[in-house]
């Protein structure tokens, strides 16, 4: 994996801005769309330097949510802010601190990808000369510098979507919104970006990311608010949404010898178990204690530990469970 | 409501304008249809009819005007929303105010491109305008009016473009026969005068004749207001409904 964290830059500006270690803010947004109930009262903070996913199903509000928090839709009620900014009452000041990927966004088909960047760093207000060496750096750091001069319409979907990606970095942001930003990509591209949003978090920028691929979530995000039926449902970090969703994580063991059946279910009668010869499943919610236990119990009977496996249940698992599925 | 430092908003204007210049105004057909349809009409009516081309200047200038400055402007919003460019720029540190303004602007560019050569070219073949500075200024205010119409129209919350051209063109056309452009007011029936007095087309074509010819049917006074009118009318009025439509726009994607 590449690292390209010494070329990442991000906000430098001296301003002031209002103090806040919490780098996106929402305050019990609502939203309507005719009779349909989009966003119900969603509230969540997001601190500085963290990456926080926001994922539901389809129809559940997400894109709504991003609309609001990056100021393009105002809400009924309820704040957004971002690094303290309202969006609403300070549109623009708040805008030069974020950059965006919308969610099936396009770059404009028949500008050059050097074109739609350069365009894009004019609307950051930033002069030709800076807008043109950030744009080489990122092109060169998303592989698309040879492609420069070719007209978006003409590069591939992965290309675009890195295009959109460069397009949201061009202004340096402090925040970073991906809606779905590796929707449709191959196995590559789509880890390339994953790279960049880690390589930019290890540089302080806040991310707040969209995604249908829940174990994309799981392996990026520091935590994860699922948000169903235009509310959220459950906030926390991957391990917590874990043991919140009540699923069971497996732990086999295996020792050296045969174990006793009755001794066994005496000493793990807290959990649901199986003996099997020299095989043990242990079923319960959480494997810290589990494992302690096992190897109390090996070390009381002198047995060794050949083997441990612990299966904790999949995020997608999770997100199914928690969302009723 | 947040601020943009006026450097900012200049660089934000600029490069919707040089976007537009670059994907709508610098195409062949865009050209054909901005330049060449008002002068196949001008030229069907006057050279058709045997009247002096001269006497029909003000109706060739106001003509270009009224089909180059808002031949595009209507198509922008709805072509962005369909193309999913639209929140793309949406997203961006600029208020839906300037992009409209962009798109205005670059508009009055492509209007000025293709009015102010007819008018510079009548002077060489000796035609003289009263007051040239007093035509100059009316036909830029004018150019930004009739811009600003387009974008008034593009407020339509669709993504279809069809739809836009559809009610500008319903609106467009009937305007042109109505506003004492191929017909001197004074030649037109009675009862088409409350009409022609509701028609933005009515007063910049009245203006420019009476500086070619000196004939006009309002007082000069009038037809400078009334152009100014029109153009704070539409400028506002597009700013104002776009604000509005915004939300049920980005519904359509």
């Amino acid at each position: 994996m590449t690292s390209f964290s010494p070329r990442i830059r991000v906000g430098k500006r001296k301003e002031n801005r209002p103090m806040s270690t919490i780098a996106i803010e929402a305050v019990n947004l609502h939203k309507r769309f005719g009779n349909v109930s989009a966003v119900n009262g969603v509230s969540f903070n997001v601190t500085e330097g963290e990456i926080f996913g926001f994922l539901g199903p389809n129809g559940a509000g997400k894109t709504t949510t991003i609309r609001i928090l990056t100021g393009i839709l105002r809400p009924d009620s309820g704040e957004a802010k971002i690094m303290g900014y309202d969006v609403h009452k300070d549109p623009v000041k708040a805008r030069m601190l974020i950059g965006v990927v919308p969610e099936e966004a396009n770059p404009y088909p028949d500008l050059s990808a050097w074109d739609n960047l350069t365009l894009v760093g004019s609307l950051y207000g930033l002069s030709k000369r800076t807008a043109s060496e950030r744009a080489s750096r990122l092109l060169k750091l998303l592989d698309l510098y040879e492609v420069r001069e070719r007209k978006a319409r003409s590069l591939s979907k992965g290309m675009r979507q890195k295009l959109l990606v460069a397009m949201a970095l061009i202004g340096e942001p402090k925040v970073l919104f991906l809606d779905e930003p590796t929707s449709g990509l191959d196995v590559l591209s789509a880890k390339k970006i994953r790279s960049l949003i880690l390589d930019l978090k290890k540089n302080g920028v806040t991310v707040l990311l969209t995604t249908h691929n829940v174990e994309e979530a799981g392996e990026l995000c520091d935590r994860i608010a699922i948000i169903n039926g235009g509310q959220i449902v459950e906030t926390g970090s991957p391990d917590d949404l874990m043991i919140k969703s009540g699923l069971y994580t497996y732990i086999s063991v295996k020792f050296d010898r045969p174990i006793n059946p009755e001794d066994a279910g005496q000493f793990f009668k807290a959990w649901e178990h199986r003996v099997q010869g020299s095989r043990i499943l242990l079923i319960c919610k959480e494997s810290a204690d589990p494992i302690v236990r096992v190897v109390e119990y090996a070390k009381a009977r002198c047995l060794s530990i050949i083997d441990i496996h612990t299966s904790p249940p999949n995020m997608e698992d999770v997100f199914v469970k928690i969302i009723g599925g | 409501m947040g601020t943009e430092s006026s450097n900012q908003l200049w660089r934000s204007m600029w490069a919707i304008c040089w976007k537009d210049i670059k994907l709508y105004y610098a195409k062949g057909p865009i050209v054909v249809t901005g330049v060449l349809f008002p002068l196949f009409l001008w030229g069907a009516f006057y050279i058709g009819r045997g009247l002096d081309p001269k006497d029909g200047l003000a109706s060739l200038v106001t003509l270009t005007i009224f089909f180059t400055s808002s031949s595009v402007t209507p198509i922008i919003a709805p072509w962005e929303t369909r193309q999913r460019t639209l929140e793309m720029l949406l997203s961006r540190p600029v208020k839906v105010t300037t992009i409209l303004i962009g798109d205005i602007l670059a508009s009055t560019i492509f209007g000025l491109v293709f009015t102010l050569p007819i008018v510079f070219y009548s002077i060489v073949l000796g035609v003289v305008l009263s007051n040239v500075l007093m035509a100059t200024v009316i036909i830029m205010v004018t150019v930004i009016g009739f811009s600003a119409l387009g974008v008034l129209f593009s407020a339509l919350p669709t993504d279809t473009p069809a739809d836009v051209v559809l009610l500008s063109s319903v609106v467009k056309l009937p305007l042109i026969f109505v506003s004492g452009v191929l017909v001197p007011l004074a030649q037109l029936p009675t009862w088409t005068l409350a009409i022609a007095a509701a028609s933005p087309l009515t007063y910049p074509t009245d203006l420019l004749r009476q500086l070619y010819t000196g004939n006009a049917f309002f007082p000069e006074w009038v037809d400078i207001m009334m152009v100014i009118i029109f153009t704070i009318m539409f400028t506002v009025g597009a700013l104002k409904l776009h604000e509005k439509t915004l939300s049920t726009r980005l519904q359509k994607r």
